[in-house]
Protein backbone atom coordinates (compact mmCIF):
# COMPACT_ATOMS: atom_id res chain seq x y z
CA UNK A 1 0.00 0.00 0.00
CA UNK A 2 1.17 3.23 -0.35
CA UNK A 3 0.49 6.96 0.40
CA UNK A 4 -0.13 6.03 4.23
CA UNK A 5 2.17 6.74 7.34
CA UNK A 6 3.15 4.91 10.37
CA UNK A 7 4.06 6.37 13.14
CA UNK A 8 7.03 5.14 15.33
CA UNK A 9 7.59 5.49 19.18
CA UNK A 10 10.52 3.82 21.30
CA UNK A 11 11.32 4.89 24.70
CA UNK A 12 15.00 3.47 23.79
CA UNK A 13 17.04 5.04 21.67
CA UNK A 14 18.59 2.06 20.29
CA UNK A 15 15.26 0.41 19.63
CA UNK A 16 14.79 3.48 16.44
CA UNK A 17 17.08 2.78 13.68
CA UNK A 18 15.39 -0.81 13.54
CA UNK A 19 11.91 -0.05 13.81
CA UNK A 20 11.93 2.97 11.70
CA UNK A 21 13.40 0.27 9.12
CA UNK A 22 10.61 -1.93 9.79
CA UNK A 23 8.02 1.23 9.23
CA UNK A 24 10.01 2.08 6.03
CA UNK A 25 9.37 -1.42 4.60
CA UNK A 26 5.56 -1.52 5.73
CA UNK A 27 4.86 1.53 3.46
CA UNK A 28 7.00 0.97 0.71
CA UNK A 29 8.42 2.46 -1.96
CA UNK A 30 7.05 6.19 -2.94
CA UNK A 31 4.34 8.32 -1.00
CA UNK A 32 4.28 6.36 2.18
CA UNK A 33 4.99 8.62 5.23
CA UNK A 34 7.66 7.45 8.41
CA UNK A 35 7.28 9.60 11.35
CA UNK A 36 8.96 9.15 14.21
CA UNK A 37 7.95 10.60 17.80
CA UNK A 38 10.90 10.67 20.51
CA UNK A 39 10.78 11.13 24.29
CA UNK A 40 12.55 14.28 25.41
CA UNK A 41 12.22 14.45 29.41
CA UNK A 42 16.19 14.29 29.76
CA UNK A 43 16.30 10.54 30.22
CA UNK A 44 18.50 9.63 27.15
CA UNK A 45 19.66 10.68 24.17
CA UNK A 46 16.61 11.22 21.76
CA UNK A 47 17.22 13.08 18.51
CA UNK A 48 20.23 11.41 17.58
CA UNK A 49 18.92 8.36 15.84
CA UNK A 50 16.16 9.86 13.24
CA UNK A 51 17.46 9.45 9.72
CA UNK A 52 14.61 7.52 7.71
CA UNK A 53 11.91 9.95 9.81
CA UNK A 54 9.94 12.23 7.49
CA UNK A 55 8.91 14.20 10.60
CA UNK A 56 10.03 13.77 14.01
CA UNK A 57 7.70 15.03 17.52
CA UNK A 58 9.28 15.40 20.60
CA UNK A 59 7.26 14.37 23.39
CA UNK A 60 7.80 17.53 25.95
CA UNK A 61 7.71 15.43 29.27
CA UNK A 62 8.35 16.38 32.44
CA UNK A 63 12.55 15.08 33.39
CA UNK A 64 12.33 11.28 33.77
CA UNK A 65 8.84 10.78 33.06
CA UNK A 66 9.58 7.66 31.23
CA UNK A 67 8.61 5.59 34.65
CA UNK A 68 5.05 6.36 34.07
CA UNK A 69 3.39 5.04 31.15
CA UNK A 70 0.00 7.21 31.35
CA UNK A 71 2.64 10.50 31.49
CA UNK A 72 4.23 8.77 27.66
CA UNK A 73 0.54 7.26 26.52
CA UNK A 74 -0.77 10.84 26.80
CA UNK A 75 1.89 12.79 24.97
CA UNK A 76 2.37 10.22 22.26
CA UNK A 77 -1.46 10.14 21.32
CA UNK A 78 -0.82 13.96 20.65
CA UNK A 79 1.55 12.81 18.43
CA UNK A 80 -0.77 10.38 16.83
CA UNK A 81 -3.29 12.66 16.79
CA UNK A 82 -0.87 15.52 14.21
CA UNK A 83 0.63 12.41 12.17
CA UNK A 84 -2.82 10.42 11.92
CA UNK A 85 -0.75 7.66 11.00
CA UNK A 86 -2.19 3.89 9.35
CA UNK A 87 -0.24 2.46 12.32
CA UNK A 88 1.20 3.32 15.42
CA UNK A 89 4.58 1.11 15.67
CA UNK A 90 6.29 0.75 18.93
CA UNK A 91 9.06 -1.62 20.39
CA UNK A 92 8.07 -4.66 22.33
CA UNK A 93 10.23 -4.15 25.33
CA UNK A 94 8.26 -3.83 28.22
CA UNK A 95 8.06 -0.38 28.40
CA UNK A 96 7.10 -0.54 25.06
CA UNK A 97 4.04 -2.85 25.53
CA UNK A 98 3.43 -1.07 28.64
CA UNK A 99 2.55 2.33 26.42
CA UNK A 100 0.97 0.47 23.65
CA UNK A 101 -1.84 -0.87 26.16
CA UNK A 102 -2.23 2.46 27.91
CA UNK A 103 -2.41 4.40 24.47
CA UNK A 104 -4.90 1.47 23.12
CA UNK A 105 -7.37 1.63 25.86
CA UNK A 106 -7.10 5.87 25.84
CA UNK A 107 -8.09 5.62 22.22
CA UNK A 108 -10.24 2.12 22.37
CA UNK A 109 -8.26 0.93 19.66
CA UNK A 110 -7.03 -2.75 18.79
CA UNK A 111 -3.09 -3.70 20.06
CA UNK A 112 -0.53 -6.49 19.83
CA UNK A 113 2.62 -7.47 21.41
CA UNK A 114 5.25 -9.23 20.59
CA UNK A 115 4.68 -9.27 17.35
CA UNK A 116 7.18 -11.03 14.62
CA UNK A 117 6.23 -9.69 11.59
CA UNK A 118 3.24 -7.27 9.80
CA UNK A 119 1.35 -5.84 6.97
CA UNK A 120 -0.41 -3.38 5.88
CA UNK A 121 -3.46 -4.56 4.31
CA UNK A 122 -6.97 -2.98 3.30
CA UNK A 123 -8.92 -4.38 5.66
CA UNK A 124 -6.55 -3.64 8.14
CA UNK A 125 -2.69 -4.89 10.17
CA UNK A 126 -2.23 -8.65 9.43
CA UNK A 127 0.24 -9.16 12.22
CA UNK A 128 1.87 -13.21 13.23
CA UNK A 129 2.99 -13.72 16.91
CA UNK A 130 3.76 -16.12 18.97
CA UNK A 131 1.23 -17.92 21.18
CA UNK A 132 0.70 -20.29 23.77
CA UNK A 133 4.27 -19.66 24.99
CA UNK A 134 5.73 -19.91 22.10
CA UNK A 135 4.41 -23.48 20.75
CA UNK A 136 2.32 -22.21 18.02
CA UNK A 137 2.19 -18.96 16.00
CA UNK A 138 -1.13 -17.31 15.20
CA UNK A 139 -2.51 -14.68 12.73
CA UNK A 140 -4.97 -11.75 13.17
CA UNK A 141 -6.07 -8.89 11.53
CA UNK A 142 -6.43 -5.50 13.86
CA UNK A 143 -9.41 -3.65 12.78
CA UNK A 144 -11.00 -0.38 13.36
CA UNK A 145 -8.73 2.86 13.51
CA UNK A 146 -5.53 3.97 14.72
CA UNK A 147 -4.61 0.19 15.88
CA UNK A 148 -1.14 -0.22 17.73
CA UNK A 149 1.96 -3.00 17.15
CA UNK A 150 4.28 -3.36 19.45
CA UNK A 151 7.10 -5.47 17.77
CA UNK A 152 10.19 -7.66 18.55
CA UNK A 153 13.71 -6.45 17.14
CA UNK A 154 16.18 -8.06 16.35
CA UNK A 155 19.98 -6.95 16.78
CA UNK A 156 20.19 -3.17 16.95
CA UNK A 157 20.90 -1.61 13.87
CA UNK A 158 22.96 0.87 13.32
CA UNK A 159 21.73 4.40 13.30
CA UNK A 160 21.45 6.20 9.44
CA UNK A 161 22.26 10.34 9.32
CA UNK A 162 19.60 11.83 8.04
CA UNK A 163 20.18 12.66 4.51
CA UNK A 164 17.65 16.08 4.89
CA UNK A 165 17.07 17.08 8.16
CA UNK A 166 13.73 15.82 8.66
CA UNK A 167 11.18 18.38 10.44
CA UNK A 168 10.73 18.96 14.20
CA UNK A 169 7.39 19.43 15.88
CA UNK A 170 7.77 19.86 19.69
CA UNK A 171 4.61 18.55 21.68
CA UNK A 172 4.17 20.22 24.72
CA UNK A 173 3.73 18.74 28.32
CA UNK A 174 0.38 17.54 29.33
CA UNK A 175 -1.26 19.13 31.83
CA UNK A 176 -0.46 18.09 35.43
CA UNK A 177 1.91 15.71 36.94
CA UNK A 178 1.91 12.15 36.66
CA UNK A 179 0.12 9.72 39.14
CA UNK A 180 3.78 7.40 39.66
CA UNK A 181 6.36 8.83 41.95
CA UNK A 182 9.19 7.68 40.81
CA UNK A 183 11.49 6.56 44.39
CA UNK A 184 14.25 5.06 42.58
CA UNK A 185 15.98 4.23 39.48
CA UNK A 186 19.10 2.10 38.99
CA UNK A 187 20.32 1.17 35.60
CA UNK A 188 21.52 -2.62 35.81
CA UNK A 189 25.75 -2.77 35.71
CA UNK A 190 27.04 -3.24 32.20
CA UNK A 191 29.38 -6.24 31.83
CA UNK A 192 27.06 -8.63 33.28
CA UNK A 193 26.37 -11.75 31.90
CA UNK A 194 24.37 -11.07 28.11
CA UNK A 195 23.34 -14.42 27.71
CA UNK A 196 21.71 -13.74 24.40
CA UNK A 197 24.92 -12.98 22.70
CA UNK A 198 26.33 -16.55 23.54
CA UNK A 199 27.53 -18.43 20.93
CA UNK A 200 27.68 -22.19 22.58
CA UNK A 201 25.19 -22.17 26.42
CA UNK A 202 24.86 -25.55 28.47
CA UNK A 203 22.19 -25.26 30.28
CA UNK A 204 20.78 -27.29 33.19
CA UNK A 205 17.44 -27.92 34.79
CA UNK A 206 15.71 -29.51 37.53
CA UNK A 207 17.53 -32.69 36.89
CA UNK A 208 20.62 -30.95 38.86
CA UNK A 209 20.13 -32.80 42.89
CA UNK A 210 21.88 -29.95 44.63
CA UNK A 211 23.47 -26.49 44.39
CA UNK A 212 27.07 -27.60 44.92
CA UNK A 213 27.00 -29.75 41.58
CA UNK A 214 26.89 -26.95 39.40
CA UNK A 215 30.33 -27.04 39.21
CA UNK A 216 30.09 -29.95 37.19
CA UNK A 217 27.56 -27.87 34.53
CA UNK A 218 30.52 -25.31 34.83
CA UNK A 219 33.33 -27.21 34.07
CA UNK A 220 31.65 -28.63 31.04
CA UNK A 221 30.68 -24.94 29.58
CA UNK A 222 34.60 -24.40 30.27
CA UNK A 223 35.28 -27.62 28.06
CA UNK A 224 33.17 -26.37 25.31
CA UNK A 225 33.76 -22.36 25.50
CA UNK A 226 30.09 -21.95 26.77
CA UNK A 227 27.93 -20.02 29.14
CA UNK A 228 26.04 -21.40 31.67
CA UNK A 229 22.27 -21.27 31.45
CA UNK A 230 19.52 -22.29 33.55
CA UNK A 231 15.45 -22.85 33.54
CA UNK A 232 13.01 -21.36 35.50
CA UNK A 233 13.23 -23.51 38.99
CA UNK A 234 17.09 -23.22 39.08
CA UNK A 235 17.03 -19.66 38.83
CA UNK A 236 13.66 -18.23 40.12
CA UNK A 237 12.81 -21.29 42.62
CA UNK A 238 16.17 -22.30 43.76
CA UNK A 239 17.94 -19.45 43.33
CA UNK A 240 21.30 -21.36 42.62
CA UNK A 241 21.76 -19.04 39.51
CA UNK A 242 20.83 -15.09 39.04
CA UNK A 243 18.42 -14.45 36.72
CA UNK A 244 20.94 -13.37 34.20
CA UNK A 245 21.11 -17.17 33.14
CA UNK A 246 17.72 -18.46 33.03
CA UNK A 247 16.27 -19.10 29.21
CA UNK A 248 13.04 -19.16 28.46
CA UNK A 249 9.53 -16.77 28.56
CA UNK A 250 9.78 -14.90 30.86
CA UNK A 251 13.55 -14.92 30.95
CA UNK A 252 16.13 -14.63 28.53
CA UNK A 253 15.47 -15.80 24.75
CA UNK A 254 18.78 -16.87 23.54
CA UNK A 255 19.92 -18.41 19.74
CA UNK A 256 23.76 -19.76 20.37
CA UNK A 257 25.07 -22.53 17.50
CA UNK A 258 25.23 -24.90 20.24
CA UNK A 259 22.73 -25.39 23.39
CA UNK A 260 23.13 -28.60 25.59
CA UNK A 261 20.37 -29.11 27.83
CA UNK A 262 21.28 -30.86 30.84
CA UNK A 263 19.07 -32.55 33.45
CA UNK A 264 15.81 -30.56 31.24
CA UNK A 265 12.92 -31.75 30.84
CA UNK A 266 11.76 -29.23 28.24
CA UNK A 267 8.76 -27.18 29.73
CA UNK A 268 6.75 -25.50 26.98
CA UNK A 269 7.64 -21.95 28.64
CA UNK A 270 11.81 -23.51 28.27
CA UNK A 271 11.28 -24.42 25.11
CA UNK A 272 10.16 -20.98 23.87
CA UNK A 273 13.94 -19.03 25.03
CA UNK A 274 15.97 -21.75 23.41
CA UNK A 275 14.32 -22.43 20.13
CA UNK A 276 15.67 -20.89 17.36
CA UNK A 277 19.60 -22.47 18.73
CA UNK A 278 21.23 -23.88 15.60
CA UNK A 279 21.89 -27.27 17.28
CA UNK A 280 20.67 -28.28 20.12
CA UNK A 281 22.22 -31.52 22.34
CA UNK A 282 19.52 -33.25 25.33
CA UNK A 283 20.86 -35.19 27.59
CA UNK A 284 18.20 -36.42 30.25
CA UNK A 285 17.48 -39.75 31.96
CA UNK A 286 14.12 -40.04 30.66
CA UNK A 287 14.22 -40.98 26.75
CA UNK A 288 10.59 -39.76 26.85
CA UNK A 289 11.59 -36.27 27.80
CA UNK A 290 9.64 -33.66 26.08
CA UNK A 291 13.07 -31.86 25.16
CA UNK A 292 14.22 -34.64 23.12
CA UNK A 293 11.35 -34.44 20.47
CA UNK A 294 13.44 -30.56 20.25
CA UNK A 295 16.73 -31.68 20.20
CA UNK A 296 19.39 -33.14 17.11
CA UNK A 297 21.11 -34.94 19.07
CA UNK A 298 19.86 -36.67 22.07
CA UNK A 299 21.66 -38.61 24.94
CA UNK A 300 19.55 -41.07 27.48
CA UNK A 301 21.56 -41.17 30.55
CA UNK A 302 22.61 -39.81 33.74
CA UNK A 303 23.78 -36.32 33.67
CA UNK A 304 26.48 -37.34 36.49
CA UNK A 305 27.97 -39.72 34.44
CA UNK A 306 27.63 -38.20 31.33
CA UNK A 307 28.75 -34.84 31.57
CA UNK A 308 32.19 -36.05 33.56
CA UNK A 309 32.19 -38.08 30.31
CA UNK A 310 31.78 -35.26 28.24
CA UNK A 311 34.57 -33.53 30.22
CA UNK A 312 36.96 -36.25 29.69
CA UNK A 313 36.03 -36.61 26.16
CA UNK A 314 36.71 -32.67 25.20
CA UNK A 315 40.37 -32.51 26.93
CA UNK A 316 41.61 -34.90 24.97
CA UNK A 317 41.70 -37.52 27.65
CA UNK B 1 -7.60 5.08 52.68
CA UNK B 2 -10.52 3.92 55.06
CA UNK B 3 -11.74 1.13 55.77
CA UNK B 4 -9.80 -2.19 54.99
CA UNK B 5 -7.63 -2.79 52.28
CA UNK B 6 -10.14 -4.08 48.75
CA UNK B 7 -7.57 -6.16 46.90
CA UNK B 8 -9.16 -7.45 43.19
CA UNK B 9 -7.40 -9.77 41.36
CA UNK B 10 -8.40 -10.51 37.77
CA UNK B 11 -7.42 -13.80 36.27
CA UNK B 12 -8.03 -15.49 33.19
CA UNK B 13 -9.27 -19.21 32.28
CA UNK B 14 -6.75 -19.52 29.12
CA UNK B 15 -6.36 -22.25 26.67
CA UNK B 16 -3.75 -24.96 28.57
CA UNK B 17 -0.35 -24.62 26.35
CA UNK B 18 0.40 -27.82 27.26
CA UNK B 19 -2.71 -30.23 26.46
CA UNK B 20 -3.40 -28.14 23.92
CA UNK B 21 -3.25 -29.62 20.46
CA UNK B 22 -2.56 -28.73 16.89
CA UNK B 23 -4.77 -30.94 14.23
CA UNK B 24 -2.13 -33.65 12.43
CA UNK B 25 -3.04 -32.66 9.28
CA UNK B 26 -3.54 -29.19 9.13
CA UNK B 27 -0.97 -27.96 11.68
CA UNK B 28 -3.79 -26.25 13.30
CA UNK B 29 -4.87 -25.84 17.06
CA UNK B 30 -8.68 -24.94 17.30
CA UNK B 31 -8.25 -22.98 20.28
CA UNK B 32 -12.24 -22.16 20.62
CA UNK B 33 -12.45 -26.02 21.48
CA UNK B 34 -8.78 -26.64 22.96
CA UNK B 35 -8.55 -27.57 26.91
CA UNK B 36 -8.65 -24.33 29.12
CA UNK B 37 -6.92 -23.97 32.73
CA UNK B 38 -5.99 -21.06 34.88
CA UNK B 39 -3.15 -18.67 33.39
CA UNK B 40 0.02 -19.14 35.29
CA UNK B 41 0.60 -15.70 36.55
CA UNK B 42 -2.65 -14.73 37.69
CA UNK B 43 -1.62 -17.32 40.35
CA UNK B 44 1.18 -15.19 41.56
CA UNK B 45 -1.30 -12.18 41.26
CA UNK B 46 -4.18 -14.17 43.47
CA UNK B 47 -1.10 -15.21 46.01
CA UNK B 48 0.11 -11.64 46.08
CA UNK B 49 -3.47 -10.17 47.18
CA UNK B 50 -3.86 -12.43 49.37
CA UNK B 51 -0.68 -11.67 51.26
CA UNK B 52 -1.10 -8.58 51.74
CA UNK B 53 -4.71 -9.22 52.85
CA UNK B 54 -3.05 -11.63 55.80
CA UNK B 55 -0.57 -8.94 56.73
CA UNK B 56 -3.11 -5.79 56.86
CA UNK B 57 -6.87 -7.69 56.71
CA UNK B 58 -9.46 -6.78 54.32
CA UNK B 59 -10.31 -8.79 50.97
CA UNK B 60 -9.94 -10.31 48.04
CA UNK B 61 -12.13 -10.38 45.41
CA UNK B 62 -11.55 -12.87 42.01
CA UNK B 63 -12.52 -11.29 38.72
CA UNK B 64 -12.75 -13.07 35.30
CA UNK B 65 -14.05 -12.50 32.09
CA UNK B 66 -15.67 -15.14 29.81
CA UNK B 67 -18.05 -18.19 28.98
CA UNK B 68 -19.64 -19.85 32.62
CA UNK B 69 -16.59 -22.56 32.11
CA UNK B 70 -14.49 -19.37 32.97
CA UNK B 71 -15.68 -20.27 36.57
CA UNK B 72 -12.94 -23.07 37.10
CA UNK B 73 -10.66 -19.86 36.98
CA UNK B 74 -12.28 -18.41 40.10
CA UNK B 75 -12.36 -21.39 42.07
CA UNK B 76 -9.13 -21.67 41.88
CA UNK B 77 -8.44 -18.15 42.71
CA UNK B 78 -11.14 -18.72 45.84
CA UNK B 79 -8.94 -22.01 46.69
CA UNK B 80 -5.75 -20.04 46.89
CA UNK B 81 -7.59 -17.49 49.33
CA UNK B 82 -9.39 -15.20 47.22
CA UNK B 83 -12.48 -14.05 49.22
CA UNK B 84 -15.18 -13.30 46.49
CA UNK B 85 -15.87 -14.03 43.11
CA UNK B 86 -17.15 -12.19 40.14
CA UNK B 87 -17.88 -13.62 36.33
CA UNK B 88 -18.42 -11.15 33.93
CA UNK B 89 -20.06 -13.03 31.30
CA UNK B 90 -21.72 -12.41 27.82
CA UNK B 91 -24.24 -15.13 26.22
CA UNK B 92 -23.54 -13.44 22.82
CA UNK B 93 -19.84 -13.17 22.92
CA UNK B 94 -18.33 -16.37 25.19
CA UNK B 95 -15.08 -15.07 23.73
CA UNK B 96 -13.90 -11.76 24.00
CA UNK B 97 -10.86 -10.49 22.55
CA UNK B 98 -8.27 -7.96 24.23
CA UNK B 99 -10.18 -4.84 23.82
CA UNK B 100 -13.54 -6.40 24.82
CA UNK B 101 -12.18 -8.13 27.98
CA UNK B 102 -10.52 -4.62 29.29
CA UNK B 103 -13.66 -2.97 28.13
CA UNK B 104 -15.76 -5.27 30.72
CA UNK B 105 -13.33 -5.22 33.56
CA UNK B 106 -13.41 -1.38 33.10
CA UNK B 107 -17.06 -1.63 32.89
CA UNK B 108 -16.90 -3.58 36.02
CA UNK B 109 -15.14 -1.46 37.83
CA UNK B 110 -17.16 1.84 36.99
CA UNK B 111 -20.28 0.39 38.24
CA UNK B 112 -18.66 -1.29 41.42
CA UNK B 113 -16.50 1.59 42.49
CA UNK B 114 -14.20 0.80 45.55
CA UNK B 115 -10.82 -0.94 44.81
CA UNK B 116 -7.88 0.31 46.05
CA UNK B 117 -4.84 -2.14 44.61
CA UNK B 118 -6.11 -4.55 41.32
CA UNK B 119 -3.75 -7.07 40.35
CA UNK B 120 -3.34 -8.53 36.80
CA UNK B 121 -1.01 -11.29 36.09
CA UNK B 122 1.68 -9.43 33.83
CA UNK B 123 0.81 -11.76 31.00
CA UNK B 124 -1.61 -14.50 30.14
CA UNK B 125 -0.12 -18.21 29.89
CA UNK B 126 -1.84 -18.44 26.20
CA UNK B 127 -1.33 -15.54 24.81
CA UNK B 128 0.91 -12.83 26.36
CA UNK B 129 0.27 -9.76 25.10
CA UNK B 130 0.46 -8.42 28.48
CA UNK B 131 -1.70 -5.51 27.26
CA UNK B 132 -4.97 -6.54 29.88
CA UNK B 133 -4.06 -4.37 33.23
CA UNK B 134 -2.49 -1.59 31.46
CA UNK B 135 -5.41 -0.83 29.27
CA UNK B 136 -7.80 -1.24 32.34
CA UNK B 137 -6.11 1.31 33.59
CA UNK B 138 -5.98 3.37 30.65
CA UNK B 139 -10.00 3.11 30.30
CA UNK B 140 -10.95 3.63 34.09
CA UNK B 141 -7.77 6.33 34.33
CA UNK B 142 -6.02 4.99 37.31
CA UNK B 143 -2.26 4.44 37.75
CA UNK B 144 -0.68 1.07 36.54
CA UNK B 145 2.32 -0.25 37.67
CA UNK B 146 3.50 -2.98 35.46
CA UNK B 147 6.24 -5.67 36.03
CA UNK B 148 6.05 -5.78 39.62
CA UNK B 149 8.84 -7.99 41.55
CA UNK B 150 8.17 -6.66 45.19
CA UNK B 151 5.09 -4.98 46.31
CA UNK B 152 4.79 -3.07 49.35
CA UNK B 153 1.38 -1.12 50.45
CA UNK B 154 2.05 1.82 52.91
CA UNK B 155 -0.54 4.23 54.24
CA UNK B 156 -2.97 4.26 51.41
CA UNK B 157 -0.04 3.74 48.87
CA UNK B 158 1.89 1.04 47.45
CA UNK B 159 5.55 0.62 46.32
CA UNK B 160 6.25 -1.31 43.66
CA UNK B 161 9.79 -2.75 42.70
CA UNK B 162 10.42 -3.84 39.23
CA UNK B 163 13.13 -4.63 36.76
CA UNK B 164 13.57 -3.37 33.20
CA UNK B 165 15.88 -4.86 30.30
CA UNK B 166 18.30 -2.27 31.34
CA UNK B 167 17.24 -0.41 34.08
CA UNK B 168 15.89 -1.52 37.96
CA UNK B 169 13.11 0.93 39.42
CA UNK B 170 11.31 1.51 42.79
CA UNK B 171 8.16 3.71 42.13
CA UNK B 172 5.30 4.67 44.29
CA UNK B 173 1.43 5.26 43.71
CA UNK B 174 -1.50 6.95 45.95
CA UNK B 175 -4.92 3.93 45.93
CA UNK B 176 -6.28 3.37 43.69
CA UNK B 177 -3.28 1.62 41.15
CA UNK B 178 -3.59 -1.33 38.92
CA UNK B 179 -0.30 -3.51 39.65
CA UNK B 180 0.63 -6.37 36.90
CA UNK B 181 3.27 -8.80 38.69
CA UNK B 182 5.37 -11.01 36.89
CA UNK B 183 6.29 -15.08 38.17
CA UNK B 184 9.55 -13.79 40.28
CA UNK B 185 7.67 -12.00 42.41
CA UNK B 186 6.06 -15.22 44.81
CA UNK B 187 5.84 -19.17 44.60
CA UNK B 188 2.18 -19.20 45.29
CA UNK B 189 0.64 -22.09 47.27
CA UNK B 190 -1.05 -25.29 46.36
CA UNK B 191 -4.30 -25.48 47.45
CA UNK B 192 -5.34 -27.87 50.44
CA UNK B 193 -7.87 -30.14 50.16
CA UNK B 194 -10.11 -28.08 52.48
CA UNK B 195 -9.31 -24.89 50.81
CA UNK B 196 -10.69 -26.27 47.27
CA UNK B 197 -13.90 -28.44 49.08
CA UNK B 198 -14.39 -24.56 50.84
CA UNK B 199 -13.82 -22.85 47.08
CA UNK B 200 -16.78 -24.75 45.66
CA UNK B 201 -19.41 -24.03 48.12
CA UNK B 202 -18.34 -20.10 47.30
CA UNK B 203 -21.19 -18.23 45.71
CA UNK B 204 -19.76 -17.00 42.45
CA UNK B 205 -21.35 -13.45 41.39
CA UNK B 206 -22.41 -12.95 37.90
CA UNK B 207 -22.83 -9.81 35.68
CA UNK B 208 -23.58 -9.78 32.28
CA UNK B 209 -22.88 -6.51 29.79
CA UNK B 210 -27.14 -5.07 30.78
CA UNK B 211 -25.69 -4.66 34.45
CA UNK B 212 -22.84 -3.51 33.59
CA UNK B 213 -24.46 -0.60 31.51
CA UNK B 214 -22.87 -1.34 28.20
CA UNK B 215 -24.00 -2.25 25.01
CA UNK B 216 -22.49 -5.54 23.74
CA UNK B 217 -21.30 -3.32 20.95
CA UNK B 218 -18.92 -1.78 23.37
CA UNK B 219 -16.72 -4.81 23.63
CA UNK B 220 -17.00 -6.38 20.22
CA UNK B 221 -13.82 -7.44 19.19
CA UNK B 222 -11.16 -5.40 17.29
CA UNK B 223 -9.00 -8.29 16.41
CA UNK B 224 -9.61 -11.10 14.24
CA UNK B 225 -7.52 -14.40 15.05
CA UNK B 226 -7.35 -16.11 11.61
CA UNK B 227 -5.21 -18.76 12.62
CA UNK B 228 -3.04 -20.49 15.34
CA UNK B 229 -0.36 -22.87 14.08
CA UNK B 230 2.34 -24.72 14.89
CA UNK B 231 5.41 -24.59 12.95
CA UNK B 232 7.07 -27.37 11.97
CA UNK B 233 10.34 -28.52 13.79
CA UNK B 234 13.33 -29.83 12.34
CA UNK B 235 15.63 -31.37 14.41
CA UNK B 236 17.16 -34.64 13.54
CA UNK B 237 16.48 -36.23 16.99
CA UNK B 238 19.66 -38.19 16.85
CA UNK B 239 20.24 -40.46 19.47
CA UNK B 240 23.81 -40.93 20.72
CA UNK B 241 25.25 -44.13 22.62
CA UNK B 242 27.99 -45.79 22.84
CA UNK B 243 29.20 -49.03 24.71
CA UNK B 244 30.10 -46.82 27.64
CA UNK B 245 29.42 -43.69 28.99
CA UNK B 246 33.14 -42.67 27.61
CA UNK B 247 32.21 -43.59 24.18
CA UNK B 248 28.98 -42.26 24.16
CA UNK B 249 30.95 -38.88 24.87
CA UNK B 250 33.23 -39.01 22.44
CA UNK B 251 30.39 -39.96 19.55
CA UNK B 252 28.96 -36.82 20.94
CA UNK B 253 32.00 -34.71 20.41
CA UNK B 254 32.67 -36.03 17.35
CA UNK B 255 29.20 -34.78 15.73
CA UNK B 256 29.37 -31.82 17.30
CA UNK B 257 32.60 -30.74 15.38
CA UNK B 258 30.97 -32.04 12.16
CA UNK B 259 28.49 -29.89 12.88
CA UNK B 260 30.85 -27.07 12.92
CA UNK B 261 29.29 -26.08 16.50
CA UNK B 262 32.58 -27.15 18.64
CA UNK B 263 36.05 -25.43 18.44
Amino acid sequence: MSGETVLVFSEEAEAIPGLLAAARAAVGPGPGRVELAVLADGGGPAGSAVGGADRVYRLLLPENARHDPELVAVALRRAQEAANPRLTLVASTKRGRETAARLAGATDSAVSTGVASFALEPEGVRIRREVLSGNALGEEVLLGPRPIVAVMLGAPVPAVPPTTPPEIIDVPPPEGAGRIALVERTVKPAGGLRIEAAERIVSVGRGLRKKEDLSLIEELARAMGAVVGCTRPIAAEAGWLSDDHWIGLTGHRVKPRLYVAVGISGAVQHLVGMRESTVVVAINKDPNAPIFAQSDFTVTGDLYTVVPALVRALSGA
Amino acid sequence: MSGPIRLWVAVKHGVDVVLARADRSTGTVAMDRAPRKTSDFDRNAVEEAVRIREKLGGTVTALTVGPPTSKEALRDALALGADEAVLITDPARPDLDGRGVARALAAYARTHPGFDLWFFGEGSTDHFTGTIGPRVAAEIGAPSLSYARRVSVEDGAVLVEREYEHELEKVRAAFPAIITVGQEINQPRVPTFMSTLKASKKEIRSFGPSELGVQPSDWAPLARRDRVFVPEVNRKRQAVSGADPATTARGLVDALRREGVLP
